[in-house]
């Protein structure tokens, strides 16, 4: 309680200007896509609604207005959310030491991201090191991939599918609509709203803290599924064949039977079969035709690997 | 041509099934004689069945399958066969773990991503600043795209399917 009151004197000693509006965010997470995690029965907009009273003007100008300027600042605060957990993960796995690989990895997955509703994001990717095969996004545009994940790829095209997957995550925000149902909501929308102040970053500090399972966290299955068949639209929108993310899958499937590397992936995605079959049935012979580059010529290798490893490894 | 032209020939003709990798059936599927949907039916094959992968194109599976060969829908297929150590020493490779055929080693000592790991991760904004300073501009990728010869196009998003 008293920690309650002290959060509570420090928001009210906060420069409202340039305040994060979290329940905007919040509330416009609610509204866009389909249901994230567990039991979405709750809503967390009405908690996020309540205490913004603001938001209700008579004039439709005066509320078209600040619809408006919640919308770009919430868009400001899931990247400050975002770039916190992407940091905090960057703690756990740091990016393989390879600038060319990285700038390329950026421009493939900044084009892929440009056939998205969400081309103008600040997009950033990587490739962190690490054995285990898995790719990550947090909100607000930060994408990672590991090491073990991009040596299984046979092709550009498939390094699109991936990145694909995870653009679609940050599109339907499904990892901001879990940390909406989890702490902050808990907390109370309106507090958080005025701690976040500045460039927020210490405030999303405090807020976020350190850890980054949340990019590791299961979905409901729905918003993978989901991901799935956006990552192979926004390949396909690209130009890429839109069968490479499914030949990532089939390889994700194979490697389960053999390592642990997998071990997290399967824990916190359905199994790549149900991914195929449900793909497969979406997918339906729309493609059959389509066509699409593949770009094996261009994926770079990675750096040599540890000592453990074999050089000709994944190829 | 001696013995080594015949034996390089051998070595070529032998390739692809030593290269192919083997792959079981998702579900029912028809397997045809092109890769197309419409392209004649060679045999059904049922989920579960086996099959050897020979070649990939488009979104088909070449495959030898128990009552004939012909071209099957990738998503109809899944890779490898319980049992079967035919990648296992790539992807131990991969994982930079010495997993003996199917079985789950430990990750203790490893260092890879776990949840604990996860959890337990620490800010490092020296990374985060690198990670930002390899970002590209929209238009820089979409000239790098170009420079491939990929080409965006216009498709609908997909429906869910129950």
């Amino acid at each position: 309680m008293r920690s309650l009151l002290f959060t509570l004197s420090l928001s009210l000693l906060a420069a409202p200007a340039v305040a994060f509006d979290f329940g905007g965010a919040l509330k416009k997470a609610a509204e866009i896509g389909t249901a994230v995690q567990g039991d979405s029965s709750q809503s967390p907009a009405t908690a996020a609604n309540a205490p913004a009273a603001g938001t209700q003007p008579a004039q439709e100008s005066t509320a078209q207005t600040l619809l408006s300027a919640f919308d770009s600042t919430s868009e400001q605060e899931e990247i400050t959310i975002g770039r916190q957990i992407a940091g905090n993960l960057l703690g756990a796995a740091p990016l393989v030491a390879d600038d060319n690989l990285q700038r390329y990895v950026n421009k493939i997955g900044r084009w892929v991201a440009s056939q998205s509703p969400r081309p103008d994001l600040a997009w950033h990717f990587g490739v962190i090191d690490s054995p285990d095969i898995n790719a990550f996004a947090a909100p607000g545009g930060f994408i990672f991939l590991t090491a073990g994940l991009y040596r299984l790829l046979k092709n550009e095209a498939e390094l699109a599918g991936v990145l694909g997957h995870e653009i679609g995550h940050v599109v339907r925000q499904h990892h901001l609509k879990i940390l909406q149902q989890s702490k902050m909501v808990d907390l109370g929308s309106r507090l958080l709203v005025k701690q976040v102040s500045g460039d927020g970053s210490a405030a999303a500090q405090k807020l976020i803290g350190s850890g980054a399972e949340v990019v590791a966290r299961s979905l409901d299955k729905g918003a993978e599924f989901e991901a799935d068949r956006l990552g192979v639209v926004y390949a396909a929108r690209a130009g890429y064949t839109p069968f490479a993310l499914p030949s990532v899958l089939q390889q994700i499937g194979h490697a389960g039977s053999d390592t642990n590397s997998v071990a997290l992936l399967f824990k916190t995605h359905p199994h790549p079969d149900d991914r195929l079959l449900k793909l497969g049935a979406a997918m339906g012979n729309r493609f059959d035709s389509m066509g699409g580059k593949e770009l094996a010529e261009r994926l770079p290798p990675l750096p040599a690997p540890a000592p453990a490893a074999t050089p000709a490894a994944g190829k | 041509m001696g013995k080594l032209g015949v034996l390089i020939t051998l070595l070529l003709l032998a390739l692809p099934a030593w290269g192919g990798e083997s792959g079981s059936l998702l579900k029912d599927d028809t397997l045809r004689a092109e890769p197309f949907s419409d392209a004649r039916s060679v045999t059904k094959v049922k989920k579960g069945e086996s099959v050897e992968i020979l070649a990939s194109s488009g979104g088909w599976l070449q495959v030898k399958a128990k009552k004939g060969s012909g071209w099957l829908r990738l998503l109809s297929v899944r890779k490898g066969n319980a049992g079967k150590s035919s990648s296992s020493g790539l992807l131990a490779a991969a994982s930079g773990r010495s997993g003996a055929s199917g079985k789950v080693v430990a990750t203790t000592g490893i260092r890879g991503l776990s949840e604990e790991e996860l959890k337990a991760a620490q800010f490092n904004g020296a990374e985060l600043a690198k990670a930002e300073s390899y970002a590209a501009s929209r238009a820089e990728a979409a000239q790098f795209a170009a420079a491939g010869g990929v080409q965006a196009r216009a498709i609908d998003e997909l429906k869910a399917v129950k």
